[in-house]
């Protein structure tokens, strides 16, 4: 096999200039409105994905950043296969999803943090069981796999129990569950770790480096949780009112967007007298800190500056400059184009 | 499908359904008795009026077992049709996971529906037995092992034939905003014309000859006429083709109503 044959091999999604228009028919509230809309209904339409291109390999997360609205689940509603896009192409695993062939359903998963996927009536395990069937799953890989999951997310004890009558985190991992038990090649996780404690979000972003490490799935992940995007995407695409905006390494977001940096100056602990700080304030925009520390933000061209400022005027113990966080950036970007936009 | 798969489905449900309550129990009880004693106080006073002791070819013991017997199948042919159904799915986004599945979704669905038909088919067997020990089978005297054969095919197509039936007014749910109105509709229709309300003898002439060609006359009088044995093997014959054919052709149009439908679903709910 050539090279290019082998690195094509390896992009289990593609994305090609997906679009997709929703037609909602708009409808007046009350009961006139009903009855108006008997006669002429409007129909509006909706763009919520404008042409999104991106390529996922094997063994990658690829992390989905947008606000509310920008059309991150209908991305994965295409992906996965459920909804017929207005335009463009995708494959993958060599197959155009919304065909829905079995061979495509057999080797993907599609988690929905926001709806439950499991039978509410059913004890976890009886819903597993069905899967089993549906996915054809071997008895012996079954076996194996359930109980490595169920070990691994903890949730052993809670198998045989109704799953309306779990925890919120507790039915997630279930949900995690069935969705691997077939080993998917392609997984599709939308806002997964949505609602859950700190200690259940970070159990499942382990879980899922875990996973990713044994069987090298393509991953396409939405969050809201920057943690989540930080701890599991070298990559990520952000999207906004269906546009695209960016993609590519996550590190490159701070590289490419950031405007400004945070200078962090701790001071000698027996300062004592309070400090006047305002001579500052020239360089930035002055943040909340600890006691016997200064926090400045500056425009990037200014931090040499402003470092060299606070040096010279404070008594400094030591000094860090560190990038905006993620989350910040991000925010600011969606922000940005809504006040251009207006 | 595998045949696993379509059994395991309906074990899952039937599970599910056995596990109800009493009250669930306790109303088909209570529907079932209220229906007959309707049915006994108007032939009671039909048969007292027209002073006659045979109407339409039946007396009145025959009468009543024909209403035992089509109330009961009237249950295992339209199983409980307003749950866990394709509008409802559609509805509320259930559909969503179904549609990730490496499955057919009618499949799964005729499967769940099947499954469902248990507690029903107790019923049945409980109903018959009430029949059996509290008028010692009266009127059911013509009942033979050969009767019982054909009618238990007719129920069997029966099923089929109704679940065809009201796939596609389900699946408008695609479009419309409430396809109960239609599913009343296709109730009361059926109901009239397949023989649920009275035995079709009981309709002029040239209804009855057109209604032959309709798929509803399979659903009810058909079993209960061929177990009672009130039908020729050849008429019966005729009527299983009928309802056969509209099969095949209700079946095509759901499929391709299921078809138009998916390409407009925006996948509401998630
Ligand atoms: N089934 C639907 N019918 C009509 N419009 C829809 C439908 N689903 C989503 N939309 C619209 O499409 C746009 C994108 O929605 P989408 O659910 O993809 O956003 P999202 O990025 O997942 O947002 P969130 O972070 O809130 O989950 C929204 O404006 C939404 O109102
Ligand atoms: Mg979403």
């Amino acid at each position: 096999m050539t090279i290019a044959a082998l690195s094509r091999a390896s992009t289990m999604i593609r994305v090609r200039d997906l679009q997709k228009t929703y037609y909602v028919h708009e409808k007046a509230p009350g009961l006139w409105g009903s009855i108006r809309s008997l006669v002429a209904r409007k129909r509006i339409a909706k763009q919520a994905v404008q042409g999104v291109n991106l390529d996922v390999e094997e063994g990658e997360i690829l992390g989905l950043v947008g606000p509310n609205g920008a059309g991150k689940t209908t991305l994965v509603k295409m992906l996965a296969g459920i909804i017929h896009p207005s335009g463009g192409d995708a494959q993958v695993l060599g197959h155009t999803p919304w065909e829905r062939h079995n061979d495509f359903r057999r080797q993907i998963a599609l988690i929905m943090g926001q709806k439950a996927q499991l039978w509410w009536d059913l004890p976890a395990a009886d819903g597993f069981l069905l899967l089993k069937e549906i996915y054809r799953v071997p008895d012996e890989r079954y076996a194996k796999n359930l109980a490595y999951l169920a070990e691994v997310l903890d949730v052993t004890k809670h198998l045989n129990v109704q799953v309306r009558r779990l925890s919120l985190g507790e039915r997630m991992k279930m949900e995690l569950i069935a969705a691997l038990l077939h080993e998917p090649r392609v997984v599709f996780l939308d806002e997964p770790t949505i609602g859950l404690d700190l200690t259940a979000q970070r159990a499942i972003r382990d879980f899922l480096l875990a996973y990713r490490e044994e069987h090298r799935p393509a991953m396409i992940l939405t969050s809201h949780y920057m943690e989540d995007i930080e701890r599991l995407c070298k990559r990520i695409v952000i999207i906004d009112g269906g546009e695209f905006i960016y993609d590519g390494p996550l590190e490159r977001v701070a590289k490419t967007y950031a405007t400004q940096k945070v200078i962090t100056a701790h001071l000698r602990a027996n300062v004592g007298t309070p400090i006047d700080l305002t001579a500052f304030e020239r360089f930035g925009e002055l943040l909340p800190a600890e006691e016997n520390e200064v926090k400045l933000r500056v425009a990037r061209d200014a931090v040499a500056e402003a470092a060299a400022a606070l040096l010279a005027g404070l008594p400094v113990a030591d000094l860090s400059i560190d990038e905006e966080d993620i989350g910040t950036i991000i925010e600011r970007i969606f922000r940005e184009r809504r006040v251009e936009s207006s | 499908m595998s045949p696993r798969l379509f059994l395991q489905v309906a074990s899952v449900e039937m599970r599910k359904r056995m596990s109800y309550r009493v009250d669930f129990w306790i109303n088909a009880f209570v529907g079932f008795a209220a229906e007959l004693t309707v049915a006994w106080f108007l032939w009671t006073a039909l048969y007292a009026e027209s002073g006659k002791s045979v109407i339409g070819g039946y007396d009145f013991d025959t009468m009543l077992v024909y209403y035992v017997f089509v109330i009961v199948f009237s249950r295992l042919v339209r199983g409980t049709e307003f749950e866990a159904n394709v509008s409802q799915d559609i509805y509320e986004g259930g559909l969503n996971r179904y549609l990730v599945f490496p499955a057919s979704y009618f499949g799964l669905k005729y499967a769940q529906h099947i499954g469902g038909l248990f507690p029903t088919i107790v019923q049945t067997g409980a109903f018959v037995a009430f029949w059996l020990i509290a008028t010692g089978g009266a009127g059911g005297e013509s009942i033979t092992p050969t009767g019982v054969l054909m009618c238990a095919a007719s129920l069997i197509l029966a099923n089929l034939l109704y679940y065809a039936m009201s796939f596609p007014l389900h699946v408008t749910a695609f479009w419309a905003d409430n396809v109960w109105s239609l599913l009343v509709t296709l109730r009361f229709a059926s109901n009239l014309l397949g023989g649920r309300m009275f035995p079709l003898v009981l309709f002029p002439l040239f209804l009855r000859n057109a209604n032959e060609w309709l798929p509803f006359r399979t659903l009810f009088a058909l079993p209960v006429e061929a177990l009672l044995g009130r039908i020729s093997f050849d008429a019966w014959l005729q009527g299983m083709a009928v309802g056969l054919v509209w099969l095949v052709v209700l079946a095509q149009v759901g499929r391709a109503v299921w078809r138009r439908g998916n390409l407009q679903y925006s996948g509401i709910g998630i």
